[in-house]
């Protein structure tokens, strides 16, 4: 049973009418992606990919870090960001267990150390590999939408089916990393591989 | 049983057995009712807490499933977990609603439900239920790590309440229906102990009563409560009876004896005087004959030789003698009446006082006597007695109205204090009413000879009479202005046994 | 000579008998008035025994007046046998005695009595009644003895026998 369109703009706590958020929305969308190499999406799959990015971490338990970015959740980007204020806004206000959640440019991936998600964006395919071990090792959550991502050793790949977005995880990658995907978030994901 | 109206249960009807375990079977069977409807009641709220309980357990388990589902609008993984709601056999159907209530995913048990709208929880709350028709419906905010990103509502049936209702109301009844007849069994064997030896009473005193028979006893028993008491003051009470019985029986049985010797000698006095009086009769008799006749004899034959003063002599012996005799024959006749037994029939007073008025011609030849005899009654009496003491009362009217003329003699009736009463009234000479009481003494006068005749006899026999028919005779006089004599007799019907 | 008295009768008591004579004697009664002084004389007498072998059975008085008390045989003896007898059966008997009781009048009458008078103790009363008697039995009534009413002899002194 597919929900009606407007009810994936209510994830959010926005107080406005549903129709002019719409608008609003599309607007920022369209304008977001006027900057990009766009790919062929419905113009609210980042919003709604940003909206699955706010709520990854809730279903990730991440092992204890030493590192002082414990007291913010980053959601970082890797590559040139195609979410404009779409990611700030899904991350306004929002928190994990008490940790505010925040958007994050990063242009390295070391500084994906920063990072608990690190969202690579498809111009990073061809430095796809050097880039997740490196990430492998911050044991952030990786995210992308670029194809074969998950095959590669992504943690989390975005899908397109029908207007839907949907994911394929990784869960060997995840288990290197040493986080553990809670079961309500694999039920929901299109495969996952188990397989190293 | 219990809430009948009154008319059946008119106590009057019941034997005490009856009550008794009528009793028991009310007090048990009002007690079981009160407890199982008690129980029934708490369980029954008791088990709607905790359909409840449950059913938001299974709307928070739901919530917790689903949550991820909602926030990555997967309706279908939404779906999937509320279809494992078919495992609640009561579960009717479920819906998740995302945080701006609107409809997510929907599962129902036989299919084809319309998504309902959603049913507001009041803010504060978690939940919210209701129990309508024959449903419960409650709907359960789902949290997610402290956010409300949606609400679940379950639809489930209450037969199992109405189910559990049935069985309750089948085990009350069972257990009611077991102990009435276990309340009807021991009360029947118990009643032993309490209603047979009252009901054995209530026999025994049915007997007695009915039948006088003060010999039979109550049965005891070997108790030692009330009614053994009762019994045995009973049984005792009955002794005292027939001893008081006994006793009066004896008493009687020597009054008995003592009459019948009473009798006897009052029979034998009788018949002395009986023939005392027949003697008198003739004895006295002869020599008054003898002295009047030759007194008579004296003055016819030697009228030549006896002088006037002599001849008076004689002339007052032989009044003497007539007087005697006079005498006699009033005592004779007094004692008779004494003697004499009653022969009562309803007798007509008019006939008979007209018969005595005509008798009486002869001595009213002459005179001028207005008589005024009024209506009489008809009265039970012996005729022959009643004749006389008219005789006597109206010749003694016709005596003392001498002076008079006209003599004016009234008889008839009249009602004093309620009572009839006959009285004969006359004009005469009357009497002092300071010798009243003498009036009917024996040989008493209250006039000189010489002014009236009379033996003093005729009005004693007249009371005598009277009192016999157990009537009354009185007078009131006035001295020169006549007197009235007054009389009752039972009237016909009435009379008594003498 | 004997003459068949015209009344018998029977009285004890001297007194009595000499005031019923005086008093038939007053009243002019004619006929022989014989006395008989108690019942065993009064049977004798009327059927001719005893000391009154000689007389004749056809020669019963017109009328018996019997007193009741009566030495030796009583009053009620005497009429019982008489009226018992076929002899005598049919002589009238009147008893005329002091008593006025019940019960000798129902008995006399039972056992035969023709007649029953008490004897008034008043003189003239009892004149009346002999006067009445004689003027019934001795001169209306016809006697078994007699034939026609009014025959009598003269009746002999007071005293005499």
């Amino acid at each position: 049973m597919t929900a009606p369109a407007g009810s994936i703009l209510r994830l959010r706590r926005a107080a406005a009418r549903p129709s002019i958020r719409a608008c609003l929305a599309a607007g920022l969308i369209f304008g977001g992606l006027a900057g990009l190499r766009a790919q062929t999406q419905k113009p609210t799959e980042y919003e709604v990919q940003a909206a699955y990015l706010s709520n990854f971490g809730r279903f990730v338990e991440y092992p204890a870090r030493t590192s002082a970015a414990s007291d913010v959740f980053n959601v970082c980007v890797l590559g040139p960001d195609p979410f404009g204020s779409l990611l700030d806004a899904a991350l306004r206000n929002e928190a994990i267990n008490g940790v505010p959640m925040a958007a994050k440019r990063i242009g390295t991936p070391e500084e994906g150390a920063a990072c608990r998600i690190v969202f690579l964006t498809v111009s990073k395919e061809s430095q796809l590999t050097a880039i997740l071990s490196t990430l492998g090792a911050t044991g952030a959550l990786t995210v992308s939408g670029m194809p074969n991502f998950a095959r590669r050793g992504g943690m989390v790949q975005f899908i397109l089916d029908g207007n839907r977005v949907r994911f394929e995880i990784n869960l060997a990658a995840a288990q290197r990393a040493r986080l553990t995907l809670s079961s309500q978030l694999l039920k929901l994901a299109v495969a996952v591989r188990r397989a190293p | 049983m219990t809430g009948a109206r009154f008319p059946m249960f008119r106590r009057r009807n019941y034997s005490i057995r009856q009550k008794l375990t009528s009793m028991n079977m009310l007090v048990s069977g009002a007690a079981l009712l009160l407890a199982c409807t008690a129980f029934a009641i708490y369980e029954l709220a008791d088990f709607r807490t905790t359909m409840v309980n449950s059913l938001s357990t299974q709307a928070q388990i739901i919530g917790a499933n689903s949550a991820s589902a909602l926030l990555f609008n997967d309706a279908e993984s939404a779906r999937n977990t509320l279809s494992a709601l078919q495992a609640s056999p009561n579960i009717i159907s479920a819906s998740i609603y995302t945080r701006s209530n609107n409809i997510f995913a929907t599962w129902s048990r036989h299919g084809g439900e319309d998504a309902p709208l959603f049913p507001g929880i009041p803010t504060g709350q978690t939940l919210t239920y209701s129990f309508g028709g024959n449903e419960l419906v409650l709907t359960r905010v789902i949290d997610f790590q402290g956010k409300r990103i949606g609400a679940v509502r379950i639809r489930s049936d209450l037969s199992e309440v109405s189910g559990r209702l049935v069985r309750y109301t089948g085990i009350v009844a069972a257990v009611l229906a077991m102990s009435l007849f276990a309340a009807f069994v021991f009360s029947s064997i118990f009643q032993k102990a309490t209603a047979r030896p009252i009901a054995q009473l209530a026999d025994t005193a049915r007997i007695v009563s009915r039948e006088k028979k003060y010999s039979v006893r109550a049965p005891t028993t070997t108790n030692a409560d009330e009614i053994a008491l009762l019994i045995e003051a009973f049984n005792e009470m009955l002794g005292q009876i027939q001893e008081r019985d006994s006793a009066l029986q004896a008493g009687r049985d020597e009054l008995e004896l003592r009459v019948v010797r009473r009798t006897a000698q009052l029979e034998a006095v009788n018949r002395e005087l009986e023939s005392f009086t027949y003697s008198v009769a003739h004895d006295l008799r002869a020599p008054l004959r003898h002295i009047q006749g030759f007194a008579d004899a004296l003055i016819e034959e030697c009228s030549g030789q006896i002088d006037e003063a002599a001849r008076g002599y004689l002339t007052r012996i032989i009044e003497s003698t007539r007087r005697m005799d006079q005498l006699i024959n009033d005592l004779l006749g007094l004692a008779q009446v004494g003697r004499q037994e009653l022969r009562v029939q309803p007798t007509k007073l008019d006939p008979l006082v007209n018969d005595v008025v005509r008798d009486l011609n002869h001595e009213t030849q002459g005179r001028n006597i207005e008589w005024r005899i009024g209506d009489l009654p008809t009265v039970d009496c012996d005729p022959g007695l009643i004749k006389l003491v008219f005789h006597n009362l109206l010749s003694n009217a016709v005596k003392y109205t001498r002076p008079r003329d006209p003599a004016i003699i009234e008889a008839g009736q009249q009602t004093v204090e309620g009572e009839r009463v006959i009285y004969i009234r006359d004009n005469g000479v009357g009497f002092n009413m300071k010798y009243a009481h003498k009036l009917f003494g024996v040989f008493e006068r209250l006039h000189r000879r010489e002014d009236f005749e009379g033996t003093g006899v005729g009005l004693a026999t007249v009371q005598r009479i009277i009192h016999k028919h157990g009537g009354r005779i009185w007078a009131e006089a006035a001295v020169d202005r006549g007197a009235t004599f007054f009389l009752t007799l039972p009237t016909a019907g009435q009379s008594k046994t003498l | 000579m004997s003459e068949a008295a015209s009344i018998l009768l029977v009285e004890d008591d001297p007194h009595d008998v000499e005031l019923t004579l005086r008093a038939f004697h007053s009243e002019n009664v004619q006929g022989r008035i014989e006395i008989a002084r108690d019942g065993e004389e009064a049977l004798d007498y009327l059927f001719c025994r005893g000391a009154f072998r000689s007389r004749t059975p056809d020669q019963q008085p017109a009328l018996v007046l019997l007193d009741l008390k009566l030495p030796k045989v009583g009053g009620l003896q005497v009429l019982r046998e008489v009226k018992a007898s076929v002899e005598c059966q049919s002589t009238p008997i009147v008893v005329m005695t002091s008593s006025g009781e019940r019960r000798d009048v129902t008995e006399s009458y039972r056992l035969g009595a023709n007649g029953y008078i008490q004897k008034p103790v008043d003189v003239a009363e009892f004149r009346k009644a002999i006067r009445a008697l004689a003027a019934y039995w001795l001169g209306v009534n016809l006697s078994p003895s007699r034939s026609r009413p009014g025959q009598v002899s003269a009746m002999p002194a007071p005293g005499a026998r």
